[in-house]
């Protein structure tokens, strides 16, 4: 898809996308309970060949576990552990409604979320994860499964690449049926049911999933025209608000602390929030986000010691 | 085209303007475009102030400015008048008993009649001829010889004031020319006020008397003892009109005297000694009387008709008549007449003092030629002076003096009718204005 934003931070080719974000990692925040083998910590500790640590017998551990050569060394009964590696499948959400398709002209805010929706599922992809993607528009909602094939990537493009953003969709119903214990990256700019995806992101969390949340905000947003315009909303003709006078002002106020209470209550919630402005190169968005499971896993790791 | 008050018409124009500048100011929706985030402006109304280069509802906008200027025009009260041009004269003739025949009088007003001049006349009514011609001014109506109506220049005055000022709107200049003998009866308290409504010229003419005016005159037939006051009085008298048909008895009436009368004449019973008559005195004395009819004051100026002598009198009552000639200063007949076939007899109750000189005096011989005048005489007419005319009616008001318009003057000109018609067709388009506001209300919605 060629690339039609202007701007020395927008010259970014989908290629280029994915040569800056190639030898990025994006662990999961903790742990994960599957039992598949992967480049994630997994929380079983088992007879991987990779040795982490010895530990003192205790009773109840299993008796196959404990190292008979050291046992007869040190004549001190110690078991021997090792870390688990598993996969996570990784889905992409993808917001495609009406308001994605800003500025009309541009339409920076659904190429933004294309973007980085791509990165994070190849990062993803090349820990061996499964990547899948679920599109949710106007003409309703697609799927396309967790896989792990080699061109999973491509068809992603694909399907984005097809896709216009339009209507109105309800998020929620989007995440209707995705495993609990799944990475989940929502990109949206969370002007439709946005209480209900974080309720039901929060309910995945809990459940062991993981959901990062990504706000896409255009720039035009955070500074609309200072002439005199009828602002409409494109999902809703009834909102119509005319920016005179002093309504800019409160219009920027409004938005701001809007913004503040989302990010607020999506990190309450224990999920990852990260905001994207459209001025932003894709590759670092999709470096911050995946730095947030960095950090996160580090934390976890040790706390699991 | 004038206008009464022409500030009107400025204030409607520029309240046009203002209105032509409210609609380059319109209110307009601003221009859509999209914005997600819009929820997070306020809710106002999706209505801004703008200029336009072109005035907008241009249809509203007609409406609007015709509606200003109707009510401005209308309130500026427009006259249409002609060119003002010429003079013109308000022709007052009179055609009382003062103007004996008229035909004097009908001369002289044609002689100053021209086409377009107002005509009026009056006796004691006036009224104005409507588009009057010089045919129109006759000397009398036809069979009637002699108007015997008492004749008010007050009256014609006012009418003719009336008519002067109509005329003046349409002329340079307007004249009132009374046609007219200007006799003391015509001249009341009143003439001089009207005259003073009227700050222009006002010309008299005053065409000779009627031949009745002067009437022959012959001295009085008087049967009175000797060294009588009254006879003496009446000797100095002279003639007086219609003298020869007037008996004067002193002493006791006769049967001849009474059918004297009964063939016209006029036998005047003035008795020396009234008890010898039956006629009763009074005890306490009287200080004056006068004659009763044709005595009154024109500004300040007496003019005398009749008669008034003071003096130390003795009252008699007199026998109740028809006509009272004389009273007392308290309003008592002092003379009376009552009609006997075709004369008249006049009862005297005055009771003239024989010694002194008041029967001699003046007032006195003036009060005694009063009372010898025939019933059927007529109507002696002073004509008053020339001194008095030009004071009442000759002399325009000062400035000060004219009074201010009264409501007939401030009543609306020919031009001032398009007033009601003007506010009805303003009151017609703010009606056509509300409906082509709600039609282009709804065309937006």
């Amino acid at each position: 898809m060629p690339d039609e934003r202007s701007g020395p931070s927008r010259v970014e080719s989908r290629g280029s996308l994915l040569d800056a974000v190639r030898g990025v990692k994006w662990p999961t925040l903790r742990p994960v309970a599957g039992a598949m083998p992967g480049a994630h910590h997994s929380r079983l500790r088992g007879a991987a060949p990779e040795l982490s640590e010895y530990r003192a017998y205790r009773q109840g551990d299993e008796p196959r576990r404990i190292d008979w050569r050291l046992l007869a060394r040190s004549d001190r009964a110690y078991i021997r552990l090792a870390e688990d590696r598993s996969i996570v499948p990784t889905i992409m959400v993808v917001d495609a409604t009406a308001s994605m398709a800003f500025p009309s002209d541009s339409l920076a805010k659904w190429r933004l979320a294309c973007d980085v929706a791509i990165g994070l599922a190849a990062i993803a992809h090349t820990a061996r994860d499964p990547v899948g993607l679920i599109i949710a528009g106007g003409r309703g909602v697609r799927h396309l499964p967790p896989r792990t094939r080699r061109g999973i990537v491509g068809e992603l493009v694909r399907a984005l690449e097809a896709t216009r953003p339009e209507g109105t969709a309800r998020i929620t119903s989007a995440l209707v049926g995705v495993r609990y214990r799944s990475r989940i990256a929502i990109v949206s700019d969370f002007l439709g049911d946005a209480a209900e995806v974080r309720r039901r992101a929060g309910e995945i969390a809990a459940a062991g999933g993981e959901v990062h949340a990504i706000h896409i905000v255009a720039d035009e947003e955070l500074d609309p025209p200072a002439r005199a315009v009828l602002a409409v909303d494109p999902e809703d003709d009834s909102i119509a608000r005319p920016f005179v006078g002093d309504a800019r002002a409160a219009y920027l106020t409004s938005f701001a602390a809007w913004r503040t209470a989302v990010a607020a209550a999506w990190r309450g919630d224990g999920l990852t929030y990260t905001q994207a402005v459209t001025a932003e190169p894709p590759s670092r968005v999709v470096r911050r986000v995946a730095g947030a499971g960095v950090g996160a896993a580090a934390r976890a790791r040790v706390e699991a010691r | 085209m004038t206008l009464a008050a022409p500030l009107f018409l400025l204030a409607a124009g520029l309240v046009a303007l203002a209105t032509v500048a409210a609609h380059l100011l319109a209110w307009r929706r601003p221009s859509a475009v999209p914005l997600p985030t819009a929820r997070f402006a306020p809710e106002r109304p999706a209505r801004v102030v703008s200029r336009a280069v072109r005035p907008t509802d241009l249809a509203l906008l007609a409406f609007r400015v015709a509606l200003v200027m109707l009510v401005g025009i209308a309130l500026a009260r427009p006259t249409f008048t002609s060119a003002r041009q010429g003079t013109a004269r308000v022709v007052v003739v009179d055609r009382s008993r003062s103007a004996g025949d008229g035909f004097a009088v009908a001369e002289s007003a044609r002689a100053v009649f021209r086409p377009g001049d107002a005509v009026v006349v009056f006796d004691s009514i006036a009224s104005e001829i409507p588009d009057a011609m010089v045919d129109a001014i006759t000397p009398m109506r036809a069979g009637d010889s002699t108007s015997r109506a008492r004749g008010s220049l007050s009256a014609g005055l006012v009418v003719a004031v009336r008519a002067a000022e109509r005329l003046s709107r349409e002329r340079d200049s307007v004249e009132i020319v009374v046609v007219s003998p200007v006799t003391a009866d015509e001249i009341d308290a009143a003439t001089g006020v009207v005259r003073a409504r009227w700050a222009g010229p006002v010309r008299v003419i005053r065409p000779t008397l009627a031949p009745a005016d002067t009437a022959a005159a012959s001295r009085v037939a008087v049967r009175a003892p000797s060294n009588d006051p009254v006879a003496a009085a009446l000797s100095l008298v002279g003639p007086v009109v219609g003298g020869s048909d007037v008996r004067v008895v002193r002493d006791e009436t006769t049967v001849d005297d009474s059918a004297w009368v009964r063939t016209g004449g006029t036998l005047v019973v003035w008795p020396a000694d009234p008890d010898a008559h039956g006629w009763s005195r009074r005890v306490a004395r009287d200080t004056a009387f006068a004659v009763a009819s044709s005595i009154g004051l024109v500004g300040y100026t007496r003019f005398d008709e009749g008669a008034a002598v003071v003096a130390p009198f003795e009252r008699v009552a007199v026998p109740p008549g028809e006509g009272v000639v004389a009273r007392w200063s308290d309003g008592e007949v002092a003379a009376a007449d009552h009609a006997l076939g075709d004369g008249c007899i006049r009862s005297i109750g005055v009771v003239v003092p024989v010694a002194g000189d008041l029967a001699l005096t003046s007032a006195f011989r003036q009060f005694a030629r009063r009372m010898v005048s025939s019933c059927n005489a007529p109507t002696v007419l002073a004509r008053v002076a020339d001194s008095v005319v030009a004071r009442v009616l000759l002399t325009a008001p000062r400035r000060g003096d004219v009074p201010s318009p009264t409501a007939s003057d401030t009543s609306p000109g020919p031009g001032s009718r398009l007033v009601p018609w003007l506010l009805g067709a303003a009151l017609v388009l703010a009606v056509l204005e509300l409906f082509v506001r709600r039609g282009e209300s709804h065309a937006a919605a």
